[in-house]
């Protein structure tokens, strides 16, 4: 039987991400081979990849990889179809509306322009809420926008909100709460379910997420 | 000049060999389908967006090409055959017709939203089965569909469930009818923390079993509006059971994002061994109906060019 292709992330949730797969009994690469160049290990039953935290919902959706761990802004960004069974409990953080100084409330009549590494989520957060405003797609050092006064806002990820106020921003609104999650490919859920949800089973019980709610553990027929 | 080198994204020409191996293909399925009693229907590449606009969601709607004709019509690109068939065909049904048993051929053009170089120019062959909405008709049409694959040698795989499941427990909480979407789609049904108390418990405990994927047909069975499908899938259980030609899945959580008019049976074939998806279909039962003639339909569709990549 193949390997089941795992996606990673690379860089910050790594670590963290891995030690769940550890900590579910998954054999993972050494530190000294993630010091290597090499993307791709074989350990055990798996085979790792590792790529950039945007890519992990294009590998899995497209089915190059059969499962990942993807944070909630990549897949909303890409508008992913795959399934997210479950919610880690770490890395979490908030996509947040942020004003420049003096910026004024979006919605109050004023032409605003909103700089993000997220234009189709922040679409979406304006077209719900029924705001005009002008996005700017940027690159990264999202806040800088706001800082030089390019734009009048950015949206992007807020983790101790620590950049936000040496620049002395406001944060204006929270456009979307941010989690990892472990994302599975809708083909391989179909063609390989034994294998998936032991896989989903195992990193829910390493992970410690909470147990699912009433129902889940017994059949309805019973309760 | 920027594009004198190249097509657009998505399409290519075929060129002597590829043309003659599609072709040869082609030719066989339709020799499957007319063997099978099928006739053959024509559709045209372009058709008015307004007769679809109730039946097509914003997301389906994107991945259609569309522009405004000499006559301010909006005018759309096939991006999908089973409306068009219905569109065709209601005015015309007559009772002592049914059942219709027609196919199709052609391209599909759709604006795909992905990074990558998926085709948008996809060369299609379907089935439909109209005026049946027999239990037998779900069987044979599962089976028609995976015998074609094994015609070319290919072992499918049959994944299959009953949309209806999802619909009905959608429906029983219309106050969270997003939310409950949402936990079945994602398989994640910790989203229903804040929406639980707007939920029938009953409805609330399948969900939960669906999302975490261990529902059985007996849950399925136990709770009012989903019985009648459970009834139905135990049934085409029992009619697929002891074909070893191909592998059947029932696959309860597998709960689809665009169920678009499908109203019962939804299924996929699959490669067993490269795992990749050939053909698709299922039951819409109130499609017919949308264009002036109710009837019960069922039907399938072959991307031709993934059965030659599996077949090569």
């Amino acid at each position: 039987m193949n390997p089941l292709r795992i996606a990673l992330p690379k860089g910050r949730l790594q670590e963290k991400v891995l030690d769940v797969f550890a900590k579910a009994g998954y054999e993972i690469p050494t530190e000294d081979d993630l010091k290597t160049r090499k993307l791709v290990f074989i350990r055990g039953e798996v085979e790792w990849i590792f790529v950039k935290d945007c890519d992990v919902p294009v590998y899995v959706e497209h089915g190059a990889a059969d499962a990942g761990v993807a944070g909630l802004d990549q897949i909303l960004e890409h508008e992913s179809n795959v399934y997210q069974p479950l919610e880690l409990p770490f890395g979490k953080c908030r996509m947040m509306l942020i004003g420049a100084p003096g910026a004024p409330r979006l919605g109050n009549g004023t032409t605003a322009t909103i700089a993000t590494k997220y234009p189709r989520i922040a679409r979406h957060y304006l077209d719900a809420r029924a705001l005009r405003a002008e996005l700017i797609p940027l690159g990264g050092s999202v806040e800088l926008a706001a800082v030089l006064n390019l734009t009048s806002h950015v949206i992007d990820l807020v983790e101790t909100g620590e950049t936000v106020r040496v620049h002395k921003l406001e944060m204006q609104d929270v456009v979307a709460e941010i989690s990892p999650r472990l994302i599975v490919g809708r083909t391989v859920y179909r063609t390989d379910r034994e294998r998936i949800r032991e896989l989903i089973s195992r990193v829910e019980r390493s992970a410690g997420v909470p147990p699912a709610s009433d129902g889940a553990s017994r059949p309805i027929a019973e309760g | 000049m920027a594009t004198k080198f190249r097509y657009p994204t998505g399409v290519r020409a075929l060129l002597v060999e590829e043309t003659a191996r599609r072709r040869r293909i082609e030719s066989r399925f339709v020799g499957l389908l007319e063997r099978a009693r099928f006739r053959e229907v024509l559709l045209p590449i372009i058709d008015y967006v307004e007769p679809y606009s109730t039946l097509v969601d914003r997301d389906a709607a994107r991945q259609s090409y569309r522009f405004v004709d000499r006559e301010g019509e909006l005018v759309a690109i096939r991006s999908d055959f089973t409306p068009m068939v219905a569109r065709a065909l209601a005015p015309a049904l007559r009772k002592e017709d049914l059942p219709l048993r027609i196919f199709y051929r052609g391209d599909v053009i759709r604006v795909e939203a992905t990074r990558l170089g998926i085709n948008r120019e996809i060369f299609q062959i379907g089935a439909e089965v109209i005026g049946d909405d027999s239990v037998e008709a779900d069987v044979d049409v599962i089976l028609l569909a995976a015998s074609c694959l094994a015609d070319f040698g290919i072992r499918p795989l049959v994944v299959y469930n009953d949309t209806s499941i999802a619909a009905a427990l959608v429906a029983s909480a219309p106050e969270a009818a997003h939310a409950v979407r949402a936990a079945l789609l994602s398989k994640r049904s910790s989203d229903l923390e804040s929406v639980r108390d707007s939920i029938d418990a009953r409805a609330l405990a399948l969900i939960t079993r669906l999302a975490a994927g261990v529902a059985t047909l007996d849950d399925v069975a136990a709770y009012g509006p989903t019985a009648a499908a459970a009834e139905r899938l135990r049934k085409i259980e029992a009619g697929v059971r002891g074909i070893d030609s191909a592998e059947f899945v029932l696959h309860l959580d597998d709960i689809d994002a665009a169920a678009a008019y499908y109203t019962g049976i939804r299924f996929r074939i699959y490669s067993h061994d490269a795992r990749t998806r050939l053909a698709q279909g299922g039951r819409y039962d109130a499609l017919y109906g949308r264009f002036g003639t109710p009837a019960a339909a069922i039907g399938f569709t072959f991307t031709i060019d993934d059965v030659d990549e599996v077949n090569r």
